[in-house]
């Protein structure tokens, strides 16, 4: 299972990231190698056999979906790791813009 | 004087309480060790001189009062960065991560807080956990103590090498693959990594929230089981957790106690001095009473790839959160695509991508039935091989790790080579059962690690053998 150029360059597009022509190279030449070794699995027969359940047989009833209001603390600590704001609106760049300057 | 250094856990609880030390006393020790010792060890990323003696001098005064917390009440801890303390810097060793600061407390240090701990800093590591060696920080590897041209262990390497040169008298790792076991193993500590469920991990990274456990890194295995004893527990705030009947008994035998010996785990693949010195621990359980069974363990082979799957798939989704919107570094200036594809070229590291691009094929279309599905058949087999050896058997006995520390840069450019270190330690996440890493003796002057599994729940089992079998290694 060799992956091609074109192979990678699409998985770095789905997985969003930007690689260089250099570290495509690279991502090629190491991943290769994990496929094939992960690839002894397709030689086992697994007919008639589950795929591995949840841990638990009893999880816990899920909790109801209620916002909660932050401690003030929390608020800014939330607030002072965005990257760029406009007043206490996290600002991110437009889906259909490009942006200015 | 004490030399607050050499103490472990259990020591400096009962010093705080006889009154003997101050919590104040202890910590400027450990923090003083770090300063002179760090610089060339580099296990942690940031050390909280100020807040690390404001909370130990809280804690003589509670304990003036007679209003101790109880026995952690004082006692210094060094926590592994992937692990949130509110409004402390957590990178978890990723430079996407770089200036971000914890919101909140995790439920594992907001018990810990609520008990009097102090912590002394946080611990570096592979970025966000992914590695064997620690040398996959952007920060910087950390150096194994016992010799400084040799790597850790990892991803919790710092946290081992914080407790191996006493600069913590014990710490918290967290373990997906081995993370926990194998660095204690390469720096001669001991490491616990507890029943899937035992712990939350609600404010731990998450990596692969399927296999991810929180655990103890201390110096004796009555330490890991007053620490574990702290932090379980169920948790609203992270689903999989349930209560686990737990007791640590300080028992002086093995006798009646069955040790599985799984043919799979001691054939090829370990080098001759883990051998000899394994073997040799095999023989001191034998002579403590226990009774070592040779068992077959089906599909066992098969854990690493099964591992290698299903932990390259969740991380591609766990991390598709670090896109530089809501927090991290951002590449600003760019449209909006470009933002995510830039932010996370600049922002994440090589292991880390790699990994999140064999997730993203392994869960692609066409792809997902081969990979995906099979490898969660596979872990079907392999629960089922270990629920049936555990019928027979009341623990199962491995290496930790294959070899010794080996040296700085000898992996890094064979990522398959750096996944075979976890051959012995992946089959416990995959099966979610707990396990703790007890040192064996040395090899060549460094370290080997001696694995006790137990089954599902079993963790007082497990931590009640280890500390008999510790005992008679001593």
């Amino acid at each position: 299972m060799a992956l091609s150029r074109e192979d990678v360059k699409r998985l770095a597009e789905l997985s969003r990231l930007a690689l260089t022509e250099e570290e495509m190279e690279r991502m090629e030449q190491t991943l290769d190698p994990v496929l094939e070794y992960v690839g002894r699995l397709a030689k086992l027969d697994t007919s008639g056999v589950p795929e591995a359940e949840e841990w638990s047989d009893a999880l816990p009833p899920l909790r109801a979906d209620e916002a909660h209001r932050a401690s003030p603390e929390t608020r800014k600590a939330i607030l002072s790791n965005f990257p760029d704001k406009a007043g206490d609106a996290l600002r991110v760049p437009g889906v259909f813009e490009k942006p200015k300057g | 004087m004490t030399d607050f250094l050499k103490l472990n856990l259990k020591q400096l609880s009962d010093g705080l309480a006889a009154g003997q030390f101050s919590s104040t006393e202890i910590t400027k020790a450990f923090l003083q060790q770090i300063r002179g010792r760090d610089i060339s060890v580099h296990a942690f990323l940031d050390v909280f001189e100020g807040t690390a003696l404001d909370d130990a001098h809280a804690s003589d005064e509670r304990r003036a009062a007679g209003k101790s917390l109880g026995a952690l009440d004082g006692i210094p801890l060094a926590i592994k960065d992937n692990i949130l303390i509110q409004d402390q810097r957590a990178t978890a060793g990723s430079k996407i991560l770089a200036n971000y600061r914890a919101a909140y407390d995790a439920t594992v240090i907001s018990s810990l807080k609520k008990q009097g701990s102090v912590f002394l800093g946080k611990t570096n590591m592979d970025e966000f956990a992914m590695g064997s060696s620690t040398e996959r920080s952007a920060y910087g590897p950390t150096k194994n103590p016992y010799d400084l041209a040799r790597v850790p262990g990892g991803s919790s390497g710092g946290s081992a090498a914080a407790v191996a040169a006493e600069m913590a008298p014990a710490a918290l790792g967290s373990d997906t693959g081995g993370s926990i076991r194998q660095p204690a193993s390469f720096c001669g500590i001991v490491g616990f990594k507890p029943s899937y469920g035992a712990v939350s991990r609600s404010g731990l990274m998450a990596m692969a929230s399927s296999l991810d456990q929180i655990g103890p890194m201390t110096k004796t295995v009555e330490d890991a089981a007053m620490l574990f004893d702290a932090i379980r527990g169920t948790d609203v705030l992270d689903q999989t957790t349930q209560e686990i009947p737990f007791s640590f008994e300080a028992k002086q035998s093995m006798a009646g106690i069955r040790i599985g010996v799984p043919k799979q785990a001691w054939g090829e693949g370990m080098t001759p001095g883990v051998r000899a010195q394994s073997e040799a621990a095999l023989a001191v359980a034998e002579r403590m009473g226990a009774k070592l069974v040779d068992i077959d363990l089906p599909y066992a082979a098969e854990a690493l790839a099964v591992y290698y799957v299903l932990m390259p798939c969740e991380v591609s989704a766990n991390l598709s959160r670090f896109d530089g919107m809501r927090y991290g570094v951002r590449d600003a200036g760019l449209p909006l695509i470009e933002t995510y594809m830039q932010s996370r070229e600049h922002g994440l590291g090589e292991e880390v991508r790699r990994r999140i691009m064999l997730g993203t094929y392994a869960l692609s279309k066409g792809y997902y039935d081969a990979y995906y599905r099979q490898a969660r058949r596979v872990q079907t087999l392999i629960r089922r091989a270990y629920r049936d050896a555990f019928k027979n058997v009341d623990l199962i006995a491995t290496p930790t790790a294959p070899s010794i520390a080996f040296r700085l840069g000898e992996k890094l450019s064979d990522p398959l080579a750096m996944y075979l270190e976890d051959v012995y330690t992946v089959g416990v996440n995959v099966a979610g059962l707990p396990a703790i890493s007890i040192p064996c003796g040395l090899d060549d002057g460094l370290p080997v690690g001696f694995q006790l599994i137990g089954a599902m729940g079993g963790d007082g089992a497990v931590l009640s053998n280890a500390h008999v079998l510790e005992q008679a290694l001593a």
